[in-house]
Formats: C-alpha cells, sequence, structure tokens
C-alpha cells in the first residue's frame, strides 16, 4: 500500500516536470531558440545619480548637469575604417588622435563594450557626430551627468572633485561594483562621503541583436538607488568674506599661501575653510587636460594643498596658550604671579632673546601673554619641560589629527624627550625647551589644530571633533544622518585657567599688540603668532609665518561680550605663509573678516602696516 | 531458485546470522539504469570540457575517474555484508557527524560558504557522503524498533537522530543538502510503516517552524528564495542564472541542438553550467527527448530500488531503500525543478548528471548496499 502511495508520488513528481519541459522546449521553444541564437542577453548595471551638496543655508553648492559623452564600440567599427573615424573624431573634438586610438587599444579584447573616448562635449559637436554617424560607425553619443561646482574654486579645498576611477581604484574597488569607466570622489568631501554620494548601482537585463547593439532592455532586475545629498556646515557667504579678507592682504603683501578658517567652538562646525591659491575643480569635473593636470601639479605654489590641513608650520607665539595654561595647572604660577622678563636669557654660552630687545619688565600671565613675551614663557617651559609641555600640547589636540572628516589631514609634531629620542636617539636640550614654549623649534601644527585649541579655550573646555558635513540627506529630503558635536575630550585643566587663558587672551587686543584691533566696535579676543623659519634672507631676516587665531565671546557689535564666559559662536585662524610685513597679515586679514562677517560701517584696516616689509622686531 | 526457497522457510533463523551472499540474486537492472545515467553524466562531462575533453583536468577526465572509483566502490559495498552497517551503526554516524564538523572547521565554498574540504586538488563535499550515511543509521534505528515502529517515539527519535547532521549542514551554509534530510527522513519513516497521524502532525510542525527557519537563513540564501518568488528583486544575480537557464533549455527544443553545439555549454554565460546547471546543457543540447530519456531512466533506477525494499523482508533493507528513493526522487524534482525555473536556486546535485565526485560515489555506495541487501535478502516472489 505504501510502496504504491510511493510509486504515485514518483509518477506525480515525474509528470510535473516532464510537463514543465514540455512547455519549456515544445511549447516556447521556438520564442526561446530566437533569444539563444539571434539575440544575446547582457546584464549591465544601471548608473544611481550622485548626490548633491548643499552649504548650510540650502545654497546648491555641487549639482549634476547633464551632458554629452562619446563612446566607440570596438566591434562596431570596421578595421579598415578605423583611422579615418579616429581622424575625424579628432578633429570633432579637438584632442589628439593618438589618444583616441590609446582609449581603444587599452579595451582590446571587450569587443561590445562601449569605449569612453570624450565627456562634456558641446551639444554642437555632439549634434555634428550624430548627424554624421553613417560616417563613422561604432560611434555613439550617450547622455550622462557630470559634476558642476556652483562656486568654482571658492570651495574647492572642502569639496575636493569628482574624476575617473584610476586603475588602483579599481583594484580595491572593482570588486564592490565600480565600473572602469566609473567617476570617483577626488579630494574633499567627494571623497570623505564617497559611499553616501555614489547610491546603489542598479542592474538591467538588456537584449543585443547578432551586431551586438543593445536593441530592448529585457527587465530592470535592479532599480538604481540615486546617492545621499550632504549639507556641508560651511555657509558660502562667510566663506567668501573669509576669502576676500585673505585675498586682500595676499594682493598687498605677496603672500604665497594663506589659510583661514572659521568655526563654531559650541560644537566644532566648520563655517568657512579658506586655503589659497586654490584652483578651479569644475576643471577636473569635466576632465582635466594633461597639460592643465601637470601645471597645476608643478605650480610652486601648490594649489592643490588644502594648507588648512595638510600641511604643518611652526604655531609661534598661538602656541604659548599651551605654556601659559600648562604652567598655571601645575601650580608653577598663579594668575597673581609675576615673573620679570628680559631682552635675552642665557643657557651656557647661548643667549635666547626675547623679541623685544629690552625686555618688559616684571610681568603677570595676563602680560606676559598680551605683549607675548618670549623670556616669560621661557621660564615656564624651563620649569615644565618637555614631557609635561608635551602632555598639555596633546590634552589641546596638538601633535594628533583632529579627525575633520576630510581627508589627507596632517598629525604635526609635540616633541618630547621620547619622541625625541625615536628620532634623534638624543633627549631634548634645554634651549629646545625654551623653543618649545614660545611654538618655535620642532613643533609643527596645522591651522586647523590651532583653531580647535583655541575654540575649546572659547567653549570652557571641550575639544570638539571639527566637522564640515551637517546633515546627510536622502534622496526624498528625509534625514539620514543628523549632525552631532562629536567631543574628543574634555580638557584635563581647571576651567578657572581657561577662564585666566581667555582674558587674557582679551588684553592681547586691549593691549594695543594687535594694531587697532581694539577699535573694533565688538569685543575679540585672541593670540598673534610670528613663527620663524628657515635661514636669514639676504637683508638678514629670518622669513616668518604670521597667525592670528581668536575668538568673538558673546553676542556681536550691539551686545559686547565677556571674554570670561564661555558662550563664543565664532573662532578665526588666519595664517600667512612668509608674511614679511611690518605688521602682523593675519591680524589684518582677521580684522577684515569681522568686517564683512558683522557688516560694520568702520574701515580699521591697516594696508600701511602690511605694504612695509619687515626690518626687526615683532 | 530452489534453493533460495528453502532458506524462505527458515527466515527467522536466519536472520541474527551472517548471511551469504548471492550472486544470482544479484538485480541487472539496478545496475545497468545506473551505469545509463553515470554514462549521460559523461556525456555532459564531455560537452562541458570546453572543447578539450581529454586534457588532463577537464571535467570529462575527472569523470571517468570519479566513475572508474564508483565502480570499484560499487562492487566493494555490494560484496562486503551490509550487517555491519546495523551493528555498527552509532560509529558511522560518530564519523558522519565528525566529517561534517571537518567541513566546517576546514572548509571554503563559494559566496562565505563552508562546503568542500580540499585534499590537494581534490575538493570532497562530504554532506554528499553524509547523505548516504544517514539513510544506513537511520534504516539501522528504525530497524531497531521494528516491534515499535508505529509509536510516535519512532518518529521522535528518528528526527533527534537527524537534527545534528542537519543543522551542521544548515550552518554551512547548504540550505539544499538539509532540506534533502529532511525528505529523506519523511520518505525512509513513510515506507518503514510510521504511524500516519503522527508523520502528518509532525509535518504540520515543520512547516509552522519554517519562519523560523526563515530567519536563520543567510542573506544570499533568503535571496535566493525571494528571487524564485519574484526574479525582479534579485540582488546577486539568481535570477539573471535561471533566466539564462531558462533559455538554454528552451533553445533546445524537441531534439536539441546536438552534443557540443549548444550556446551556453563552454561559455560563461550559464554560470557554474557543471555543477548544479549541468542539466541545463543537457536539455539544451539533447532536447526534450534527451530530458525525458533521463526521466525514464530515474523512473526505472527508483523502480528497482522500490522492489528491493519490496523484496527484503528484512526492517534494514526496505528502510534503506526508501531512503535511497526519496533521496533520488526529491534531488531529481529539486535540481530539475532549479533548473526549468520552477524551483528556487538551492545547490542540490542531480545524481550521476551533476559533476562530482562525491555524489557519484555516494550513489554507487548506496546501490552497491542496495544490491547487497538484494542478494542477501531471503526470498519473496519476484513482481
Amino acid at each position: 500500500m505504501r510502496f504504491a502511495v510511493f510509486g504515485l508520488i514518483m509518477v506525480v513528481v515525474v509528470g510535473v516536470l516532464t510537463t514543465r519541459l514540455m512547455y519549456l522546449q515544445l511549447a516556447r521553444g521556438g520564442y526561446y531558440a530566437g533569444v539563444a541564437q539571434e539575440n544575446r542577453l547582457l546584464q549591465q548595471p544601471l548608473r544611481s545619480t550622485r548626490g548633491l551638496i548643499y552649504d548650510r543655508a540650502g545654497r546648491p553648492v555641487a549639482v549634476n548637469i547633464p551632458s554629452y559623452a562619446v563612446t566607440i564600440t570596438p566591434a562596431d567599427l570596421p578595421l579598415p575604417q578605423r583611422d579615418a573615424v579616429i581622424d575625424r573624431l579628432a578633429t570633432l573634438l579637438d584632442m589628439p588622435a593618438a589618444q583616441i586610438g590609446q582609449a581603444l587599444d587599452r579595451n582590446a579584447g571587450r569587443l561590445f563594450e562601449p569605449v569612453r573616448i570624450a565627456g562634456d562635449v558641446p551639444g554642437d559637436i555632439a549634434r555634428i557626430i550624430a548627424e554624421e554617424r553613417r560616417r563613422l560607425p561604432g560611434v555613439e553619443i550617450s547622455d550622462e551627468y557630470r559634476r558642476q561646482y556652483e562656486y568654482g574654486s571658492l570651495l574647492s579645498h572642502v569639496l575636493g572633485y569628482t574624476g575617473r576611477v584610476t586603475a588602483d581604484d579599481l583594484m580595491r574597488l572593482g570588486p564592490v561594483g565600480y565600473l572602469h569607466d566609473d567617476v570617483i570622489g577626488k579630494g574633499g568631501v567627494e571623497a570623505a562621503y564617497e559611499e553616501a554620494l555614489r547610491g546603489t548601482y542598479g542592474t538591467e537585463v538588456v537584449e543585443r541583436d547578432g551586431s551586438g547593439r543593445i536593441v530592448r532592455t529585457v527587465q530592470v532586475t535592479r532599480q538604481p538607488q540615486p546617492g545621499d545629498s550632504i549639507e556641508l556646515s560651511i555657509d558660502v557667504e562667510m566663506q567668501r568674506q573669509a576669502e576676500q579678507a585673505m585675498q586682500w592682504a595676499m594682493d598687498i603683501v605677496k603672500l604665497q599661501r594663506g589659510v583661514v578658517i572659521v568655526m563654531n567652538p559650541q560644537t566644532g562646525e566648520v563655517l568657512a575653510m579658506v586655503s589659497l591659491p586654490s584652483y578651479d575643480n569644475n576643471l577636473f569635473a569635466r576632465g582635466i587636460s594633461t597639460a592643465d593636470f601637470e601645471s597645476l601639479l608643478h605650480d610652486p605654489r601648490r594649489p592643490l594643498l588644502n594648507f588648512a590641513i595638510s600641511e604643518q608650520y611652526p604655531p609661534g607665539s598661538t602656541y604659548k596658550l599651551v605654556t601659559g595654561a600648562a604652567a598655571l595647572a601645575e601650580g608653577i604660577i598663579n594668575d597673581r604671579t609675576t615673573l620679570d622678563t628680559f631682552p635675552y636669557m642665557e643657557l651656557g654660552p647661548n643667549r635666547y632673546y626675547d623679541w623685544n630687545r629690552r625686555g618688559f619688565g616684571p610681568l603677570d600671565i595676563y602680560g606676559g601673554f598680551a605683549h607675548s613675551s618670549d623670556t616669560f614663557f621661557y621660564q615656564l617651559a624651563g620649569r615644565l619641560g618637555i614631557d609635561r609641555l608635551s602632555d598639555y600640547a596633546h590634552d589641546f589636540g596638538f601633535g594628533a589629527r583632529t579627525g575633520i572628516d576630510l581627508p589627507a589631514e596632517a598629525r604635526g609634531i609635540i616633541p618630547s624627550n621620547d619622541w625625541k629620542k625615536e628620532l634623534f636617539n638624543e633627549p631634548i636640550y634645554p634651549g629646545e625647551v625654551y623653543h618649545a614654549g614660545i611654538g618655535q623649534g620642532y613643533n609643527a601644527t596645522t591651522p586647523l589644530q590651532v583653531l580647535n585649541a583655541y575654540a575649546a579655550l572659547a567653549n570652557g573646555g571641550t575639544l570638539y571633533r571639527p566637522q564640515v558635513v551637517r546633515r546627510i540627506l536622502g534622496p526624498d529630503g528625509s534625514v539620514v544622518r543628523d549632525f552631532e558635536p562629536q567631543a574628543i575630550r574634555q580638557l584635563d585643566i581647571d576651567p578657572k585657567i581657561l577662564r585666566t587663558m581667555r582674558q587674557a587672551s582679551r588684553e592681547v587686543v586691549t593691549s594695543g599688540h594687535t594694531g587697532n584691533l581694539r577699535d573694533l566696535p565688538i569685543v575679540v579676543a585672541g593670540k598673534t603668532g610670528t613663527a620663524e623659519f628657515g635661514t636669514r634672507n639676504a637683508a638678514g631676516v629670518i622669513p616668518f609665518h604670521s597667525w592670528f587665531v581668536a575668538f568673538v565671546p558673546g553676542f556681536g557689535p550691539d551686545q559686547p561680550g565677556d571674554p570670561a564666559k564661555t558662550d563664543s559662536e565664532l573662532a578665526i585662524v588666519a595664517f600667512a605663509y612668509e608674511a614679511n610685513a611690518r605688521g602682523n597679515a593675519a591680524t589684518e586679514v582677521v580684522k577684515y573678516f569681522l568686517q564683512l562677517h558683522y557688516d560694520l560701517d568702520v574701515d580699521l584696516r591697516r594696508p600701511d602696516l602690511l605694504s612695509e616689509p619687515f626690518w626687526g622686531g615683532n | 531458485m530452489s534453493a533460495i526457497r528453502v532458506e524462505r522457510s527458515e527466515a527467522a533463523a536466519w536472520r541474527s546470522r551472517p548471511q551469504a551472499a548471492s550472486w544470482h540474486a544479484f538485480d541487472p537492472q539496478l545496475a545497468f539504469y545506473a551505469l545509463a545515467l553515470a554514462f549521460v553524466g559523461l556525456l555532459v562531462a564531455w560537452t562541458n570540457s570546453a572543447g578539450a575533453p581529454l586534457e588532463p583536468g577537464s571535467t570529462f577526465t575527472r569523470g571517468l575517474m570519479w566513475f572508474a572509483i564508483a565502480i570499484v566502490a560499487f562492487a566493494v559495498s555490494a560484496a562486503i555484508d551490509y550487517g555491519w552497517l546495523r551493528s555498527l551503526a552509532w560509529l558511522v554516524y560518530v564519523i558522519n557527524i565528525g566529517l561534517l564538523v571537518m567541513t566546517l572547521v576546514f572548509g571554503s565554498g563559494a559566496a562565505g560558504a563552508q562546503r568542500w574540504v580540499a585534499f590537494g586538488a581534490i575538493q570532497i563535499q562530504f554532506s554528499e557522503i553524509a547523505k548516504i550515511l544517514m539513510i544506513a543509521v537511520l534504516a539501522a534505528f528504525l530497524a531497531s524498533r521494528r516491534d515499535r515502529i508505529g509509536r510516535p517515539a519512532t518518529i521522535l527519535g528518528a528526527g533527534l537522530l537527524m537534527a545534528p547532521p542537519f543543522v551542521l549542514v544548515m550552518v554551512q551554509p547548504d540550505l539544499g543538502t538539509a532540506i534533502v534530510f529532511v525528505a529523506v527522513l519523511f520518505g525512509a519513516l513513510f515506507m518503514a510503516g510510521a504511524s500516519l497521524r503522527w508523520l502528518g502532525l509532525t509535518a504540520a510542525a515543520v512547516v509552522a517552524a519554517l519562519p523560523v527557519v526563515w530567519f536563520q537563513l543567510r542573506d544570499y540564501q533568503q535571496q535566493r528564495l525571494l528571487s524564485f518568488l519574484d526574479p525582479t528583486a534579485d540582488p546577486l544575480g539568481s535570477g539573471w542564472q535561471v533566466q539564462q537557464s531558462l533559455i538554454a533549455v528552451g533553445s533546445g527544443g524537441l531534439w536539441g541542438r546536438g552534443l557540443t553545439n549548444g550556446s551556453y555549454s563552454g561559455s560563461d554565460l550559464l554560470p557554474v553550467q557543471t555543477t548544479d546547471f549541468a542539466f541545463a546543457v543537457l536539455l539544451e543540447e539533447l532536447g526534450f527527448v534527451g530530458g525525458i530519456v533521463v526521466f525514464g531512466l530515474f523512473l526505472l533506477l527508483i523502480w528497482r530500488i522500490l522492489l528491493v525494499g519490496w523484496r527484503s523482508d528484512d526492517a534494514f533493507g526496505v528502510a534503506f531503500a526508501a531512503g535511497m528513493a526519496s533521496l533520488l526522487l526529491f534531488q531529481v524534482l529539486v535540481n530539475v525543478g532549479m533548473v526549468t525555473g520552477i524551483m528556487p536556486v538551492t545547490g542540490v546535485p542531480l545524481p550521476f548528471i551533476t559533476h562530482g565526485g562525491a555524489s557519484l560515489i555516494s550513489m554507487a555506495v548506496g546501490l552497491g548496499i542496495l544490491q547487497g541487501i538484494n542478494m542477501r535478502r531471503v526470498a519473496r516472489p519476484d513482481w
């Protein structure tokens, strides 16, 4: 009985399968034979559209615009006509014929895969090519999107650019679905947020005819998912003001490089980040020519580098924040202790000069910081020793990447005994401790590190991770990721000490050390820096960079703030590379930026301080 | 035949003693159908050898090697008294679990799965061997309970016996083989005479447990099942594979395109054509007629296997034959169903046709044991 049931099941199973075979092979056999013989199915990717980028006010800064690309399908290009077609295309597209030939040869073996010859082809050229298609077998015009950066060089260092994947990229990204002619973010936000911006590619099954031409889409097996959009914390308006201020100073002093960064100290949001000279990232988005790329790459002013984060410089006197706070925290001085200052200090046979060759007489921390007395801070550094000094520097975020969401950030150097032993196999010498105390010698920091340390000072002691992106938005506008301030750490320094240093920073301005910054109708606190580097020039002057890092406590023009409070929402750093001028160029830049930003109707700029070269002194 | 009749009257006395094999009772049909199927498998290996079937290391030469080994395995399994399988069933069981654990520890495979263990250039899929070993273990268990076969505890015991290998295969993960275990379990229980009511209830419970199993599946397994239900939702391309398979099968028509003339054999358009989709190549090249011949051979083979069980007065023989028959029938259903697009894509081979040494040798051993059962049986009248 059970044998019979099993037999029945067996017959039913084979019956079902036979019926299915009859349907596929007999009833539909003709159809499938057609598909198999004359047509080939091909699975191909469907590209997603790249997410857009907006500034914090919602202004689009990176968009996609439709453009034409020219491709050649090798299988459709008969060999005898090859040279003629390549020559004609070379003329139309204004590119070397050899380049087209090379592109075709690189793809040898993949006959049915269209080879991309040129992108961003002007509409009239595309129309001519389309009209001449009989004379140009295998050549196709395809629609694609290309990136357009609405503000060009203004935001290049923040945004980066998109370009074709390289062979190296493909080794790494081919397995996750990148195509041989794919577009990828390079540098800046485009690279840092590549995954979110790219979206997810889909796939479709298409049918090709005998000659390999795609005749129809059989089935979209997976819909592409557009990339997410990004909202920057950068404000284009502030970015423009920062650039205008720095450009003004650069033109007068003939600066080679300049940086301005603006940040909200309460959150770590970067509101503006200017690194000059810049470049036009639209050149890259259009497909940069080899000549243009070479000239950018070999430009001695190095416009492709973002000096705000990718290069490190001696911080100079801005670093006295670390030395002063460390000395207060370690009980070496209190805020009433006065120390004598001198024209120079002697260590063995060496003299360590103050920038003021007359000395200042007795100073407390407020005066020492305000006048930036070097001998005052030599004494503090000497008593702290290099290792304690280095610990506080690390606490303020020096000597480590801030972790900003941009690629290629430099780490900086903070010397310590261990560091020097590892590198030079000798300990730090006492004179080097003096230099470290005033941000010279081995010390190297990025402008962003300097700003971030002062932002922590301004907000009462929280070191934030700087961020340039505020929100990630889905294709439908929903918020995928919201900006959260990310604290790196709480400074291991008593808030009272930070308050002292904030007030000392205010004295830097009120004492008149900063030109006429005190005449601004807003309360500003900050610190200048003059960082010597290299060797004496022909005029006997050691070249120097100038720094100014500032924060605006409280409110603004109408309600002057109080530097004792921790409510600052604006911190600025300006860095001027090799700023050979009588006045501090960076201070002038910050002053001008504040005038623009608060739309002040005073003009306190002092171009006279910048147009004369420096003859000595600080 | 007269000698056998004498034995029948003394059947009760014989049962506890080793029985002498009688080559007279060798079932030539059972061997013939299996050989014919293995021959068809070699044909497919030939056509899948990308134009150089005689090169060392080609699918065909490896197929020939496994075929030779399978013949030996068949003969040895038939000659050795299967009685030891019953008395040493626990040892077989332990070895089986050991092999599956080894697969998990040393195994490798596609898409993050651990299915094969490599010995030099040879990869062995122990789960194929496990299928036969579990049939033997199951048969021994059912034979030991022949007097209480109708009790629910029989079903529970068999289920518990099957659970460890099921889980071990499931985590490889190899959903197909795991389901084959379940099919064999039910087939053997049913044919051995388990309580129909309890069997039905158990089946209902298994169906009820499916949602739980679903969430244990790997993403790609879920996707495969989903892509079977809805071929447009297919991130991993198994829908593409099925699409290609359907074109291959459909374009075969009544007579096929002729051996080695298929557009898909030897090309990369049909993924894994040398393994789980081998039957698609056969259907394209040998057509509907070729497919029907293979179906016929499978039907005849399963019929002869059932006959071994029918003629055996021995509970072990019945259960073993039932397990083998279930194994074959279920794998045919799942593999051919997959190739023709009416079953989801699972890694279940088509016995004899799919190239794979472990599968072929397991079949040979199983059929050898069946011949042994046949040759040592206490005779019943032939059909």
